[in-house]
């Protein structure tokens, strides 16, 4: 899979890294870049279903580029969100609509990406994919 | 030799470091004695059992049989129903017992403490039929409402109720239990999924009518479990599943059906999986389950002091009785997080709702890290699993 620059970047960067306990450090750094989503917004439209935390994500398009509104309880699912809002953020919805989930696993993060009702990080690609589409 | 060599898994790294295994209320690792069982069996003696003649099909059915007749030996029970585990356990109760004894404003009791695997068979079983389903509260010393139970008994046929909490360790005043609702005219299903891998049960004695659990919890291979039930009860009984197995007789205009367990057991049965189950068995026999039992709350109960003088929310009480299950919510570090982080050092904990949502509801929380301890687990593992905690509190919390 070919990856923006920025976030084939991301995924070398923490490959680079071996100690697990840092990878998940450097995840819950990325939890600055998320454009946060209010919990007061927070509602069954907004809900991730299948995540052990509390995740809500909302999408627009501005000026007809994606923007990710994300938020949750848990830091690792923070970070996610904002690494996948690198990965979405500012470019045009038919773009976006080629990324493949599959760079967490890259990262090292997750160990598996099945979509199961265990893996909530599926569940949001796959939301925020789906809102996507719908937007166009 | 430690008991704990006998468990090849535990020698293995996970992310560079020794494993500490605490996920043991989800599942428990198998000693090389199941291991070597299995292969045997698929080495030398798979075949199909009970119909055919040959040599293979003899020690096959052996095999298969010879589990039954432990369980049998082990938890003095006339009738073991070999299932998938205590989920088809459960739903064949409901399926066959309830679907026969059931009417509309029938009343089922159940309790907020149950693991949802006996929950929601109940429900299906409630909409069905318009059956009213009554939940006993847990309160806030995280025990049963015993007053709440005695009240929601009038009316009740039937009371299915965990032997011990998944999530709070708790063991449950069940002799009380179901005294009380025979005395009112209602019969009892037992989960003990989390109950029998702690405590040998004399089912009889016990005088549950029913009683779940699966194979995977005490040492043995998934995929395989058993349903206990009364001897009386069981002749009333019909078959749910229909197919191979459980059939006497079958004509183009009908068919008879076997009057033992087979009845219940449609279908190719888990045979490698039976095998396995025995071996455990046998080396659980080996061992003073007591005992080790008490070591194991002791480990319990001295984790989660720890944890509260560290500030942790922890849920249950772990006294004598109680399973070595530590749930527990750190003040900053989401639960989720947390899992990850002790994966990250080697250790396996559970997160998440265990399977019990409403009593997280009734905890008014959404998910606990939980720390379960079993046979092999050290008073020296759970030594590093609170360093390791005080550890990413320091870096994370």
């Amino acid at each position: 899979m070919t990856y923006p620059e920025v976030l084939a970047e991301l995924i070398e960067e923490f490959q680079g890294v071996d100690d697990k306990m840092e990878r998940l450090e450097m995840v819950f750094d990325m939890a600055d870049e998320v454009v946060p989503y209010p919990a007061e917004r927070w509602d069954d439209e907004s809900r991730v279903l299948g995540c052990q935390s509390e995740a809500h994500v909302h999408v627009e398009l501005e000026d007809g580029k994606v923007l990710l509104f994300a938020g949750a309880d848990a830091k690792l699912v923070q970070g996610l969100m904002g690494i996948l809002s690198i990965a979405v953020n500012g470019y045009a919805p038919a773009q976006v609509l080629l990324l493949s989930p599959d760079f967490a696993e890259e990262m090292g993060i997750l160990n598996t990406l099945s979509p199961s009702r265990s893996n909530g990080f599926r569940n949001m690609f796959d939301k925020v994919m789906k809102d996507i589409r719908g937007l166009q | 030799m430690a008991l704990r060599d006998d468990f090849p898994i535990l020698k293995r790294k996970v992310n560079g470091f020794p494993l500490i295994y605490l996920d043991n209320a989800a599942t428990t690792q198998k000693p090389q004695v199941v291991l070597d069982a299995m292969n045997n069996y698929y080495t030398s003696s798979n075949a199909n059992v009970h119909r055919a003649v040959h040599t293979l099909a003899g020690e096959a059915t052996e095999g298969y049989e010879a589990c039954r007749t432990k369980l049998k030996d082990w938890f003095n029970a006339e009738r073991a129903v070999l299932t998938s585990g205590t989920t088809e356990a459960i739903n064949l109760v409901a399926h066959s017992w309830g679907r026969a004894n059931l009417i509309e404003g029938d009343v089922i009791v159940l309790t907020e403490m149950e693991h949802h695997s006996d929950i929601v068979p109940w429900q299906m079983l409630a909409e069905e039929r318009n059956i009213e389903l009554r939940y006993v509260p847990v309160m806030e010393d995280f025990t049963l409402d015993m007053d709440a139970y005695a009240a929601s008994l009038d009316g009740a046929k039937l009371v299915c109720v965990v032997h011990t909490s998944n999530v709070l360790g708790v063991r449950n005043p069940m002799e009380e239990i179901i005294e009380l609702a025979h005395s009112r005219g209602a019969l009892v299903l037992v989960d003990a999924a989390q109950g029998v891998p702690h405590e040998r049960i004399n089912f009889q004695e016990f005088g549950a009518d029913f009683m779940a659990f699966s194979a995977h919890k005490m040492c043995g291979p998934t995929g395989i479990g058993a349903l206990l039930i009364d001897a009386e009860v069981f002749e009333t009984m019909q078959p749910f599943m229909g197919g191979g197995d459980m059939i006497e007789t079958v004509t183009i205009t009908g068919s008879t059906y076997q009057t033992n367990e087979h009845k219940f057991e449609a279908g190719t049965p888990k045979i490698a999986e039976a095998v396995g189950w025995s071996a455990a068995l046998d080396w659980m026999s080996t061992l003073d389950l007591e005992k080790e039992h008490q070591r194991l709350v002791k480990i319990g109960s001295w984790v989660a002091e720890q944890l509260r003088s560290m500030g942790m929310a922890v849920y249950g009480r772990h006294e004598k009785n109680d399973s070595a299950v530590v749930s527990f919510n750190h003040p900053s570090i989401h639960s989720e997080d947390l899992a990850h982080l002790f994966d990250s050092r080697g250790f396996a904990v559970r997160t998440g709702h265990h399977c019990a949502q409403p009593l997280l509801n009734r905890l008014g929380i959404t998910s606990t890290v939980r720390a379960s301890f079993y046979l092999y687990n050290t008073m020296d593992e759970a030594e590093l699993f609170i360093k390791q905690l005080k550890e990413i509190t320091e870096r994370f919390g």
